[in-house]
């Protein structure tokens, strides 16, 4: 039966490669599906919507593809041209956000952009620090240098406040690879020494990057954690962006304490699950995993109501503006949808900072309400990204209906706000930061 | 009569006067009235009246009210005294809970020889209370050698001595009974506790299905009455079921009278340093409980250390055993075993009693005191074979008439399967509903324990959750297949569930 339908299907195959398909097509047609990855719960969802899995040299309409098989894709050289019923669930340039000195050289560029436009959100306030003058408003990312590039001025940075604590990321790795804390310029020295004389020269050149530390974390229960939230992009110009509303807290196993001593003890500093899950004291019932809706609750109890919108608002402010941040520079192509996993560390202060964004957040479930989770992520999304008729088309202007939102929540839709605004009625579906920020987002 | 009245009015007031003066607060009390008397609002010629004017103007006056209002409120005992008149229906029941009692706390006594100790416990070494007290906040890190321990009892033990009670009006149910094969006696029925019906239950919680206040009013209606600080008013907030989430702590303090004073943060150190110096049996079973419990639980595990530091506190706190000494727990068939110093045993699942609280208050010290004021209300009578009309079986009772009457095809459906309803529901009832339920909506359900002062919305909440899942119910016939329906409550939002379950036939 299964070589029958793949035989039925390489028959459209030819016919379709390079016309469209007709509409009395669409409606008659199975939709294949291709993936890299050997995931039970992006499985489980494709088999259930009745999918057919195809290779990547058959005609697929829907492939969840690793970054680097999407890269490839859309390569000048792999000479593949998608047609308008093909969805693939990455931008060809997503590393302008995932990576981290990417990120970080964007966010940059976009305030000095806003500034240079007399933009009122670029507005810098002097708090009196020792650091210089603030962004008001674009203040969401810790202070970062890429090095050895910008060495000379990290230095000039760290002279200011000795006493602080950087943390060094490899930019090209994730889930925990490779960080560590150095609290004195001799340590950082000394690094840059031995990773010279390494056998990978290439360390040494242009992939890490140095931030501040938070040092101030918000400790619940004694504890660490950072918030892994999932935003979905189905367009970047204009730009389109959903807030996936079960997000979750990952705590450290141990109690966070920032004497020197546990400097080197990735499991109070790191919340990563890969790091964590290799702690003495990790537990695979939860798997340190909680609520974001259990952190509001909390919140809501013990510090206030209006505190705790502000921080939801200002993550959801960090997110927005950190897409726009990579707006001009991203390759926003029809056939791509993304889902990024956004890594948010609050401090004590209630003041979300954005860490680092992940194009492939893990689909691995690590507990049994994990699994119920990314679950829930994946038939969400192809809720969203497909248009009512249920098959991939790029010709459909991405407006899901409010009941194929699940569990998401609109971010922002540049083009509906355009429209409500040329309407000149401002409705109150526009969930985004703070409300008097939606007409600034243009 | 009136005569009468009034003389026990001035019975009551000195009665009153009197446990006023043995209070912690009253020193504090005692002050701030001399102190008010030498102020310049206070006049000579006017003491009487310008005195009482300046404690109301202080707030003095709603503090006693609150006192009083908290001491009658503890004072009355639904619970008939206990007499052993032979013609007392229900004095088998209050055998049953002394034979309970005895039980538990044999168990306990017997757990302590196996394993060479005793219950008042020996003195920590130097090293080990040194590294106690460096890890007081993180007790989690304390390395507990729990092998050797399990919990001494768990719901489903309590659950088997109820569904065995045999009154007299049970056993003469049998005479000639033919049938007893097929209808199993396991009835709750023959048991002369009066509940109430839904009729009944329905004009206790009309407040429940009220709701002409927009929300945006009511959350400034809230802090209005909050401010007054009145006790009687703050308890009803709690009715609606819409407790502003800020709010709730500090009304729940009001309510069960646990707002911290000194003396408060007094008493939590001696009773942290009796943790510190004693090493007993009783915390090794709290580490136990809470690593059985709250640290598997993905809605609880991040307050871990917190609930440990209170449970152990819980453990050595003698105010408890005063607190909730009732005539029969003193009865001489009891005192052959020793107990914890707060008269109580713990048992499986203990901890999450506390842990719901977490979500309220930071301060594990605030935590502490209205957890426990909680406990002694409310959970107590949960785990106890008692006579309470709000006791774990008058809830039994009440759950199950209400089903019989407002679900008879459930109720036949169960019987067919000689599965016992109560089964499937009891330690929901028993641990009302912690762990159960997701804690947003457990917080709703104990706003309106507090607010009604009744634990009936247990049973009521659990008929309606059987109910709303009666089509899945119809449809499976083992009870490991019930329990799998009714497993995850995640999803149950108790305010409108309540509404529904008011506003049936």
């Amino acid at each position: 039966m299964a070589y029958d339908g793949n035989k039925r299907l390489t028959a459209t195959n030819l016919s379709t490669m390079y016309g469209r398909i007709t509409h009395n097509e669409n409606a008659r047609m199975k939709i294949c599906f291709c993936t890299d990855m050997d995931k039970s719960v992006l499985l489980n969802n494709f088999e259930k919507r009745g999918w057919m899995q195809v290779t990547a040299d058959d005609d697929w309409n829907f492939y969840w593809a690793g970054t680097q098989t999407c890269r490839n894709i859309f390569s000048v050289d792999s000479g593949y041209r998608m047609h308008d019923n093909q969805l693939i669930n990455h931008f060809p340039n997503h590393y302008e956000l995932s990576r981290k000195d990417l990120l970080v050289k964007n966010i940059k560029r976009y305030r000095k952009d806003l500034e240079r436009d007399g933009n009122p959100l670029a507005e810098k306030v002097n708090d009196g620090g020792i650091n210089g003058p603030k962004y008001l408003y674009l203040d969401f990312i810790p202070v970062t240098f890429v090095l050895p590039a910008d060495y000379n001025m990290f230095v000039e940075e760290y002279r200011k406040n000795t006493q602080s604590t950087w943390i060094m990321k490899p930019t090209g790795k994730s889930q925990g690879a490779g960080i560590f804390l150095i609290n004195k310029l001799s340590k950082l020295k000394r690094w840059s020494r031995e990773a010279k004389t390494s056998f990978h020269p290439a360390i040494g050149k242009e992939s890490y990057v140095i931030s501040r530390y938070i040092e101030n974390p918000l400790l619940i229960g004694g504890k660490k954690f950072d918030l892994r939230l999932y935003v979905l992009v189905t367009s970047f110009r204009p730009l389109k962006a959903y807030l996936f509303k079960l997000g979750f807290c990952r705590f450290c196993t141990v109690k966070y304490d920032t004497s020197v001593t546990e400097l080197d003890n990735m499991y109070v500093h790191l919340t990563n699950v890969s790091v964590q899950k290799h702690g003495g004291e990790y537990n695979n019932l939860h798997g340190g995993k909680w609520s974001v809706q259990n952190l509001k609750l909390y919140l809501e109890g013990t510090r206030g109501k209006k505190v705790t919108e502000k921080l939801f608002g200002g993550i959801n402010w960090l997110i927005v503006h950190s897409l726009k941040a990579v707006q001009p520079v991203m390759a926003s192509d029809r056939h791509c949808f993304e889902c990024y996993g956004y890594d948010i560390i609050i401090d004590n202060n209630l003041k979300a900072w954005l860490v680092e964004v992940n194009a492939s957040p893990s689909l691995t479930s690590t507990t049994v309400n994990d699994r119920i989770l990314k679950y829930k992520l994946i038939d969400n999304i192809l809720n969203i990204v497909l248009p009512p008729e249920g098959i991939p088309d790029v010709r459909w202007n991405k407006v899901p209906s409010a009941e194929n939102l699940g569990n998401f929540e609109l971010l922002i839709d540049e083009e509906l706000a355009a429209q409500t605004q040329d309407d000149n009625m401002l409705s109150g579906n526009m969930t985004g930061g703070k409300p008097r920020t939606n007409n600034r987002w243009k | 009569m009136d005569e009468i009245r009034e003389g026990s009015i001035h019975h009551t007031a000195l009665k009153f006067t009197e446990d006023i003066k043995q209070m912690k607060i009253y020193n504090n009390l005692y002050k701030t009235v001399q102190k008010l008397t030498c102020s310049p609002d206070v006049k000579n010629d006017d003491m009487k009246n310008t005195l009482e004017q300046a404690m109301k103007k202080h707030g003095l006056e709603t503090e006693i009210r609150n006192i009083v209002f908290h001491l009658i409120r503890n004072s009355i005992k639904s619970e008939v005294k206990f007499s052993m008149q032979t013609n007392d229906p229900l004095n088998y029941l209050r055998r049953a809970g002394i034979q309970w009692e005895r039980r538990v706390r044999k168990s306990l006594n017997t757990m302590c020889s196996e394993l060479k100790t005793t219950l008042q416990g020996q003195l920590r070494k130097e090293q080990e209370k040194e590294e106690l007290s460096n890890k007081w906040t993180e007790l989690s890190n304390f390395q507990v050698d729990l092998s050797n321990y399990r919990p001494v009892y768990a719901p489903k033990d309590l659950l088997e001595v109820l569904v065995s009670l045999k009154g007299p009006a049970g056993a003469n149910k049998d005479d000639g009974c033919s049938n007893d094969d097929v209808i199993p006696r396991w009835e709750f029925s023959h048991i002369a506790l009066p509940v109430r019906n839904l009729q009944e239950l329905r004009t206790v919680f009309s407040e429940i299905l009220r709701n002409e206040m927009t929300l945006n009013d009511w959350s400034a209606t809230c802090e209005r009455i909050l401010s007054t600080r009145h006790a009687p008013l703050c308890q009803q907030i709690l009715k609606k079921g819409l407790t502003p989430i800020l709010l709730r702590g500090k009304i729940w303090s009001i309510v069960l009278g646990s707002e911290l004073e000194d003396h408060h943060n007094e008493y939590w150190e001696e009773l942290k340093v009796n943790v510190l110096n004693t090493d007993s049996i009783v915390d090794k079973l709290v580490f136990k409980d809470v690593q059985l419990t709250a640290t598997n639980d993905d809605q609880y595990f991040v307050f871990e250390d917190v609930i440990y530091q209170v449970m152990l506190c819980f453990s050595r706190d003698s105010e408890i055993a005063d607190m909730i000494k009732t005539d029969w727990l003193n009865t001489s068939k009891l005192k052959q075993y020793e107990t914890p110093q707060n008269n109580i045993v713990p048992f499986h699942g203990i901890c999450m009693f506390a842990a719901p609280f977490c979500y309220l208050y930071d301060s594990p010290i605030a935590l502490y005191y209205t957890f426990r004021a909680f406990y002694v209300r409310y959970c107590h009578r949960l785990t106890t074979i008692n006579t309470h009309n709000q006791g774990i079986v008058s809830l039994c009772l009440l759950f199950e008439k209400l089903l019989q009457t407002h679900e008879p095809s459930l109720w036949s459906h169960f019987r067919e399967l000689q599965i016992q309803p109560i089964r499937v529901v009891f330690k929901w009832l028993m641990r009302a509903f912690s762990g159960h339920l997701h804690p947003q909506e457990l917080l709703i359900l104990w706003d309106l324990i507090l607010g009604y002062d009744s634990l009936e919305i247990l049973s009521l909440l659990a008929i309606i959750i059987l109910s709303f899942r009666k089509e899945s119910l119809m449809q499976v016939s083992t009870i490991e297949q019930i329990e799998a329906v009714l497993a995850d409550l995640s999803s149950i939002k108790v305010l409108p569930l309540v509404q529904l379950a008011l506003s049936r036939d």
